[in-house]
């Protein structure tokens, strides 16, 4: 990495805590939602400069575009008043606990990704495109990935029987024909 | 029922259609409107016929007309006859933010001082310059459009129906008044 | 690519942002006059009210700038830009002739897609900034709208870049053959009725329902900011009509005068989509939001599935 390329990523780095700390501090719950906005944007920014451009657009499409949006949707649905919610605040002993489970985590994903790819070099030529992903995902980690959406695909079911009325025996209280 | 989108497919073609039309806007500031002989735009004063009968004033729903007058007695016109009195009109005026353009008054005038006119630009500022006095009524005498011809077919107008009647059949006796033959 | 080459592009990049969204507002108003025997604005520029957008914009520029005592100032402030840079950026990356785009990214369909969901924060910002209750309920059926109809249209974009065999914008149009228009019908109609739907264009505007819900996001927005949510509708409509033309209209390509004329003829795809999406809103009534979730889910989403089996059969086997 050239200096201009360092220095912009370490301010992206810096923007990337320093909103991700305001997500747990802010009072407002809707701006801790779009703090995390700033947060994801950053670390997609983090992501291009590391030249996975892939990854990068990924992070923006799936996570600012969809699942903040269905955060800020799910936000408005209950409740999301303008201005400081008293009670989103923690006792000083919830405090310290997840603070120290928020370090112990971060200690062990640096801990993990040092010793895993301290050697590593990124090439400044490769761009991380489509097709090493592609081939990475569908060659190398095949299974994981098929495991994975068999779990999606659960999940799904799951989702759809749970919210499904007409079916007898499911949603236990009331089997009122849904108009669906 | 036919093929699904049809109705979506009809609605399309219907907005395209109209779009290759003319439009039937009317440019009216730039080009002023077509309007039939009838329309009901401001109504005219022709002064002359007017004999202060009321009968206009209290016939309007809307009790917009005002009409102010004063007797005038006139001298005998020959030795030893009567002295006349007569009607002279001091005011007459149209309150036209009140009028609702009924044409009540007009159909209700005896004598033919009251008349439709065309003209629909006097829109004003203050609502207060909308009552026309008797000289703006007037004027808008001269925007009066000759009526309009007969339709084909139409019963014949009666004072030429009834002049027509006493030319076939001459009276036997005496004076026949023949109704508005003046016209 | 110098320096001086990059800045022209973006004066030209910013000029066509600019002016497109204004013709095609133009458009808009004259097509919607006549399809409804009107004869639209008349008087401003002298010529058939040529500058009628021109005037609104003074005129939306000499409004108040309204912030309601309730707001959050901050995110009321920022939804407008946020609403509208996005199409700024995907605008770039559209290629309007060959090698003629602004900014080439090797995954372009991508990232046009991730830009453009981009979008929508803007919308629900300012509709929960606007502390009013209609503005809450615009913002909710805006984003319920776009989290079903970003499916189908991923989906469909996806079928065309599996066809193509790239992601690249540019490349989709050079792999693209005219005999696609068929093979690609449904992902192109799927793409565009999820498009529409995105961009909350009639009969996809339930979160401006007038009747319903005032203006939604927008109500409590006034002067130049309000300009510019309008201002980002249509360049919506722009963006949408470029991508269709450049993922499912052969973007440049026409069977006479290619030359160095590329650019005119991506030029006349994209306005002749954007006429289509000012034709629909026309024609076709709002519809429900009962409707509007059961068309994406039971019709879109396993249409765009069966488009993307085809795309992949087609491949395979040719």
């Amino acid at each position: 990495m050239n200096a201009a390329v360092t220095v912009v990523f370490a301010l992206l780095g810096v923007l990337a805590v320093g909103s991700a700390l305001l997500v747990v501090t802010t009072r407002q719950v809707v701006h801790a939602a779009l703090w995390l906005v700033v947060a994801l944007g950053a670390v997609a920014g983090c992501y291009l400069l590391l030249r996975a451009e892939f990854v990068a657009w990924v992070q923006v499409l799936v996570y600012v575009g969809a699942v903040v949006v269905l955060l800020l949707f799910a936000l408005m649905l209950t409740k999301a008043p303008i201005g400081v919610s008293e009670d989103l605040d923690a006792g000083l002993a919830q405090r310290v606990v997840a603070a120290m489970v928020a370090l112990a985590t971060g200690a062990l994903l640096v801990t993990v990704l040092v010793d895993g790819f301290s050697g590593e070099v990124i090439d400044q030529g490769a761009t991380g495109g489509a097709p090493a992903i592609g081939a990475s995902v569908f060659r190398s980690w095949v299974l994981p990935f098929e495991v994975l959406s068999v779990l999606l695909l659960a999940a799904l079911v799951g989702a759809i029987v749970l919210s499904r009325r007409d079916v007898p025996g499911a949603g236990a209280a009331d089997s009122v024909a849904g108009g669906r | 029922m036919g093929l699904p989108g049809r109705g979506l497919a009809g609605g399309l073609a219907t907005t395209f259609r109209t779009m290759t039309r003319r439009s039937i806007t009317q440019q009216y500031p730039d080009v002023s409107p077509d309007l039939p002989p009838r329309t009901r735009g401001v109504i005219a004063l022709l002064e002359e016929n007017c004999t202060v009968c009321m009968l206009c004033a209290r016939e309007c729903p809307d009790w917009c007309i005002y009409i102010d007058s004063h007797k005038e007695t006139l001298p005998a016109t020959t030795e030893g006859g009567r002295e006349r009195t007569r009607n002279v009109l001091d005011r007459f005026a149209i309150d036209f933010s009140l009028c609702m353009y009924c044409g009540i008054c007009i159909e209700a005038c005896p004598f033919d001082a009251l008349f439709w006119s065309p003209e629909f630009e006097y829109a004003e500022l203050d609502i207060r310059e909308l009552v026309h006095e008797r000289d703006r009524l007037a004027l808008w005498m001269d925007t009066v459009p000759p009526p309009p011809p007969l339709d084909p077919g139409a019963e014949e107008a009666k004072e030429i129906a009834a002049a027509r009647k006493a030319v076939a059949a001459p009276a036997p006796t005496g004076d026949r008044h023949g109704e508005g033959a003046a016209r | 690519m110098s320096v001086l080459d990059l800045l022209l592009r973006l004066v030209l990049l910013l000029a066509c942002f600019l002016v497109l969204p204004l013709v095609v507002g133009q458009i808009e108003h004259k097509a919607m006059a006549h399809m409804q025997s009107r004869l639209g604005p008349m008087y401003a520029g002298g010529f058939h009210g040529w500058a009628q957008l021109v005037a609104d914009g003074v005129k939306f520029a000499q409004k108040e700038d309204v912030l309601p005592a309730a707001a959050d100032p901050w995110v009321f402030r920022l939804a407008p830009a946020l609403a509208l840079l996005p199409y700024l950026v995907v605008l770039a990356l559209i290629p309007v002739g060959a090698g003629q785009a602004v900014v080439s990214a090797d995954v372009g369909i991508f990232l046009v897609l991730a830009v453009m969901g981009i979008g929508i924060i803007g919308t629900v910002m300012a509709g929960w900034a606007s502390a009013n209750k209609f503005s809450v309920l615009g913002a909710l059926r805006a984003a319920a709208q776009l989290l079903s109809y970003e499916l189908p249209l991923v989906l469909a974009a996806a079928s065309v870049a599996m066809a193509a065999g790239t992601l690249s914008l540019p490349g989709i149009v050079e792999a693209w053959r005219p005999w696609w228009l068929l093979w690609q019908l449904p992902g192109a109609l799927i793409f565009l009725v999820a498009g529409l739907a995105e961009l909350s264009r009639s009969p996809f505007d339930m979160p401006v329902a007038e009747s319903e819900i005032i203006f939604g996001a927008y109500t409590e927005y006034a002067g130049l900011r309000f300009a510019l949510f309008l201002l980002a509708e249509y360049a919506g409509i722009v963006v949408l009509g470029a991508l269709t033309t450049v993922l499912f209209l052969g973007g440049w390509k026409w069977p006479f005068l290619v030359g160095g004329l590329g650019w005119l003829w991506t030029l006349v795809k994209t306005l002749a989509v954007a006429f289509l999406v000012i034709w629909l809103r026309v024609s076709l009534p709002r519809l429900r939001e009962d409707q509007l979730q059961r068309l994406a889910w039971a019709w879109l989403v396993p249409l765009a599935l069966v488009q993307l089996m085809i795309t992949g059969v087609v491949r395979v086997m040719g």
